[in-house]
């Protein structure tokens, strides 16, 4: 064949690039799913609640983050519905008093200082912005996790540093690293 | 056709190139960046609400207000309480690491309680006529040691020891009256009393520092007197002969001089001049009210304060913490030294709190010399557990449940718990339950009883550190009372207007050691221990900011000596050495500071080092140094 | 232990030191290893390697017994001006000047552990850790949550309690203040027992550290290099401020006869 080289070549750069673009984010990241079947659709439609119900701020400002069994057993004491998921989760944590390891979706690096209310409460940043749609969701995703590096799939996406250093350049917030580096 | 090695190659070439156009090798770059960040075994802390609780510090009699910073219910940080009126806000590095002490390594888990109270009970039982049972409290004045004064009155042959304290616990040192402070080497500023109380009263008085040592405060006083090593009698009896000369000057009689000797031996014995000492005593008669503090409880030096009318001014008495009717049936406080040697049959030693290790040489003589059975109630085996046949695991603090008794420069009676920020591991035994017991006391309550016992007599304030408040105790119930002293306060007795002040005598001080004149010329150095509050605490591994990473604080077992001193007995610096005394011998490392005076090593108290060299106070003992 | 709110936009944090009144207690080193979860020493480590980012040295007038004088002086990071000499020469630009607070901000995360700027300070006020941090077991659960801990192989030095400055920051934010009012102490200055350590904003003329700056008796260390500190040192003995100088050995100065020495 007379271009026998060059297809062979290409074979290869296609081959690479569908493994690099396909296959790769399939092989780098581990998931498993979350260890109730919550459904924020179902709590914001039906229970009316907003997203500082749950995910609250304490007095000094700091945030709660993912709200304890205290929270969530403060209805679901009893049966409220009558879905599979909501027995497991009263049957597996809240008779048993036994908190659920969520996986945090958001967690950054440990070295990361990020304050949620002055980001909430001072510049009014909705919580759509960074943490996309995950409020009307009807299921929550599996957290997936990168296996060399242990971060989120959704740090990776849309939550690394130079995603924050964007929005804080764009409104001249950019001071120094001990402004978020802890 | 065929596919040949050159195919191959460029496949696998073409496949390089597409890769670098995928995210694939650039993300496993970073990733390896953050993998070889995130090493294992890096703790990460814990999170949760932030949470503030209060107690107070039961590591030493300051009893300081502590302003636990708590993640969840774990303290993560200690701070004082500003504006408290006994502590105002300070806190010693002791008490600032102290929510560390629960996971010390060296701390004993399990003990045989049960075991050690069979054989206690049966060796009690089993006494002989002459024989005693003694209960060494190395923390009197608090509840507990109430529990052991009656559990003691109601065994046969009971004993309740403890060390001799300066003013006899019935009285206290008012620093916030002296005009001029003069002090025999007491640490006024490095641990004495209350130093939030110390340094609040700073700027009112004149300190002078008599000391062989530049110790801190030494170097902080507004005169340092640099004396010979035990020559703080001489300059004592010096000072009260310039005083006596002065009579006419409505101070009283001078005691007698009992060696006889002038006031020119005197000044040579000490090393100052004749003229120093005339200075030093009439600044403290014309500059007064004068206040005279001594460190290791020299008799002399707290004459001095009756002859320069301390008592009623800088030396007040102190009425008791109120105590429950039914707890005055005890038996008396003994101090150890008042105990026949070699009668001791049943010794129990409490040394969960601890004041100051006594020598276990003081101890050791007034035992049996047949099987004694030694029972030691600690948090680790370093104390006198190396001499005990039992030694049962205690709680430590933050754990402990525990009131501290007021501090030797509190004036008015104080009552503070100690309430515990974590919960004690199983298997502590409490000791104040185990002795309470062996006498059917129960003392598992005695605390609340205590705590009525103030309510009922209605006097004082109480106050309360999260709001930093002041209530008088007659306008609070019982419960709110008990409940605002476990939550984090102190109750301060009112000013006794009785003006009892006049009326309270000098406690006897036994001084076991005659003071020869001459030194044993097998020994010639003084050795003066330093750190001896290191030696007594239980330490949390970041005090090793002071004693190891640097050069703040001398660690234990190190030693320090003058240059001519150390050709003398042929060290240099960083040497291994031996120190001996008359009651043993330890290993030393030496370093070499002109600083220090000739003649003298300065050693840092470690484990052993208290039962070599003297008692609290570090008395100056004669020891020699030789190569190791 | 002062601070003081800010009207203007940015602060210069310092601090006043006296000397004269530090009993060389070590509070604040303790308190700082706290705040900061500073590992306890490793086996090995002693004065040359252990991690203390503020150290009371121990410094004398030179005499022996009994003439010897001591004082006592906390060393910490001196929060260099604009030309901080850590700064110029970091590869990594792990370090920074903050211009919002003056705070000379050094990223552990970001260092690659070269020591360049432990050879550049001239205060020894940066640390190195040769091992990684290890605590006795259950003590990890009394860390600090504001302060990450940081591996072995990189350099640390003070920054003026950022965790304590952010928790601040975001009191006020709770407040509903911008975040230009800050109002904290680091751990060192609450710990002092006798408020030898004070902190402030030397743009605030009342400020302890800015009056420090126009009092006869205070000093800097080591001010003729230039790195124009911020923190501040008072004393009134004029041998303790002979010393800030660092003259070189056998150089006699006018009120001493004989070496300073410093131990610590």
């Amino acid at each position: 064949m007379k271009h026998r080289g060059k297809i062979v070549f290409l074979a290869g750069v296609l081959i690479a690039m569908g493994a690099g673009w396909l296959g790769f984010p399939r092989a780098i990241y581990q998931s498993r799913p979350q260890p109730v079947n919550f459904s924020h659709k179902v709590h914001a439609d039906k229970a009316g609640t907003k997203c500082e119900d749950c995910h609250a701020f304490r007095e000094d400002g700091t945030f709660a983050g993912i709200p304890s069994l205290d929270k969530c057993a403060g209805c679901h004491a009893a049966a409220m519905g009558a879905t599979v998921a909501e027995k497991n989760f009263i049957d597996q944590y809240v008779t048993p008093q036994r908190e659920p390891p969520w996986a945090s979706y958001a967690r950054q690096p440990e070295n990361v200082y990020f304050s949620h209310i002055t980001h909430v409460k001072l510049a009014q940043v909705k919580c759509e912005r960074c943490h996309g749609d995950e409020g009307s969701t009807d299921t929550l995703r599996p957290y997936q996790q990168d296996r060399i590096s242990g971060y989120s799939r959704d740090v990776w996406r849309d939550m690394k540093m130079d995603d924050c250093v964007a929005c804080h350049r764009q409104h001249g917030l950019e001071h120094s690293c001990l402004d978020c580096h802890k | 056709m065929n596919s040949t090695r050159r195919d191959l190659f460029k496949l696998v070439g073409g496949s390089v190139v597409g890769a670098f156009f995928t995210p694939a090798p650039w993300r496993l770059i970073a990733d390896s960046a953050l993998w070889s960040e995130n090493w294992p075994g890096i703790p990460r802390p814990a999170r949760g609400e932030v949470r503030t609780r209060f107690t107070n510090c039961a590591l030493c009699p300051a009893g300081c207000a502590v302003r636990a910073r708590c993640v969840g219910d774990q303290p993560v940080a200690l701070m004082g309480v500003p504006g408290h009126p006994l502590s105002h806000g300070a806190l010693c590095p002791f008490g600032l690491t102290a929510h560390h002490l629960p996971y010390l390594p060296s701390r004993l888990k399990q003990g045989p309680a049960k075991e050690a109270a069979e054989t206690v009970s049966a060796a009690i039982s089993k006494c002989g006529p002459s024989e005693q049972v003694a209960v060494l409290d190395l923390r009197p004045g608090r509840t507990a040691s109430w529990t052991y004064r009656r559990a003691m009155a109601s065994v046969k042959n009971g004993l309740y020891l403890a060390p001799p304290s300066p003013l006899g616990g019935s009285a206290a040192f008012d620093l916030q009256e002296a005009k001029t402070v003069l002090s025999f080497g007491a640490p006024l500023l490095d641990g004495w009393g209350t130093p939030g109380n110390v340094i609040a009263a700073r700027e009112n008085f004149r300190l002078i520092q008599a000391e062989p040592l530049e110790s801190r405060t030494a170097s902080l006083a507004d005169l340092w007197l640099p004396i010979r090593p035990g020559s703080e009698e001489a300059l004592a009896q010096a000072i009260a002969n310039v005083l006596a000369d002065r009579r006419g000057q409505g101070l009283g009689g001078a005691p007698a001089d009992s060696a006889g000797r002038g006031q020119g031996n005197l000044a040579a014995v000490t090393g100052l001049t004749e003229q120093q000492i005339t200075s030093v005593a009439e600044e403290l008669a014309h500059n007064g009210p004068a206040l005279v503090l001594d460190g290791g409880q020299a008799p002399a030096a707290m004459e001095l304060n009756r002859l320069l009318g301390s008592l009623g001014r800088t030396i007040v008495a102190r009425r008791e913490t109120p105590v429950p009717e039914a707890w005055k049936k005890a038996a008396p406080v003994t101090n150890l030294a008042s105990v026949p040697d070699g009668s001791i049959r049943v010794l129990l030693i409490d040394e969960s709190a601890v004041d100051g290790y006594l020598p276990w040489g003081t101890i050791e003589r007034k035992l049996v010399r047949d099987n004694p059975l030694v029972v030691t109630f600690a948090w680790s085996r370093q104390g006198y557990g190396r001499y005990a046949q039992y030694v049962l695991p205690t709680a430590v603090y933050p754990e402990v449940f525990d009131d501290i008794p007021p501090a030797i420069d509190s004036v008015a009676a104080a009552f503070r718990i100690a309430a515990p920020l974590v919960a004690p591991p199983a298997g502590m035994v409490n000791p104040s339950e185990f002795i309470g017991g062996l006498a059917g006391l129960p003392a598992k309550d005695a605390l609340r009883e205590r705590a009525d016992a103030i309510h009922k007599a209605g006097r004082g304030t109480l106050f309360t550190y999260a709001g930093a408040q002041s209530t008088a105790v007659r306008d609070m119930n019982p419960d709110d009372f008990w409940k605002a002293l476990n939550e984090g306060g102190c109750w301060l007795d009112a000013v006794d207007e009785s003006g009892a002040s006049h009326r309270f005598s000098w406690p006897a001080n036994a001084d076991d050691e005659k003071r020869s004149s001459a030194p044993p010329e097998d020994l010639p150095l003084v050795a003066i221990t330093c750190e001896t509050r290191a030696a007594a605490a239980p330490l949390s591994p970041l005090m090793s900011k002071l004693y190891q990473e640097s050069n703040l604080r001398l660690a234990a077992n190190h030693a320090v000596l003058n240059p001519v001193t150390a050709r003398a007995c042929g060290v240099a610096e960083g040497a291994r050495a031996i120190l001996q005394t008359r009651c043993g011998s330890a290993q030393i490392e030496i370093s070499l500071d002109s600083g220090v005076p000739p003649g003298v090593v300065k050693v840092a108290a470690g484990a052993g080092m208290i039962d070599l060299c003297g008692g609290p106070g570090g008395h100056p003992t004669r020891a020699k140094v030789v190569v190791a | 232990m002062t601070s003081e709110k800010k009207p203007g936009k940015t602060a210069r944090y310092g601090m006043m030191i006296d000397v004269d009144r530090c009993t060389g207690c070590g509070a604040c080193m303790v308190a700082c290893a706290v705040e900061n979860n500073i590992p306890p020493a490793h086996d090995g480590a002693d004065d040359r390697n252990g991690i203390t980012w503020i150290r009371v040295f121990q410094v004398d007038n030179g005499q022996d017994y009994p003439n010897r004088r001591s004082a006592f002086v906390p060393v910490l990071c001196q929060q260099c001006g604009k030309d901080a000499p850590c700064v110029a020469v970091c590869p990594q630009q792990a370090v920074q000047v903050d211009p919002a607070t003056g705070i000379v901000g050094q990223m552990p995360e970001r260092c690659l552990g070269c020591r360049y700027c432990m050879a550049a300070c001239p205060y020894h006020a940066r640390y190195f850790n040769w091992w990684d941090p290890a605590w006795p077991a259950g003590m990890e659960k009394t860390l600090n949550p504001d302060v990450a801990p940081r591996m072995r192989g990189v350099v640390e030095k003070c920054n003026f309690c950022h965790g304590r400055w952010h928790a601040a920051k975001q009191l006020a934010a709770a407040d509903g203040h911008a975040i230009e009012a800050v109002d904290y102490v680091p751990a060192c200055v609450e710990a002092c027992p006798t408020g030898a350590i004070r902190f402030g904003d030397l743009n605030q003329p009342e400020s302890a550290p800015a009056q420090a700056a126009k009092n006869g008796n205070c000093f800097r260390l080591l001010e003729k290099i230039g790195t124009e500190p911020k923190i501040y040192y008072r004393s009134k003995k004029d041998w303790v401020r002979q010393i800030a100088s660092a003259p070189k050995p056998g150089q006699i100065a006018p009120k001493l006869a004989g070496k300073e020495t410093s131990r610590g």
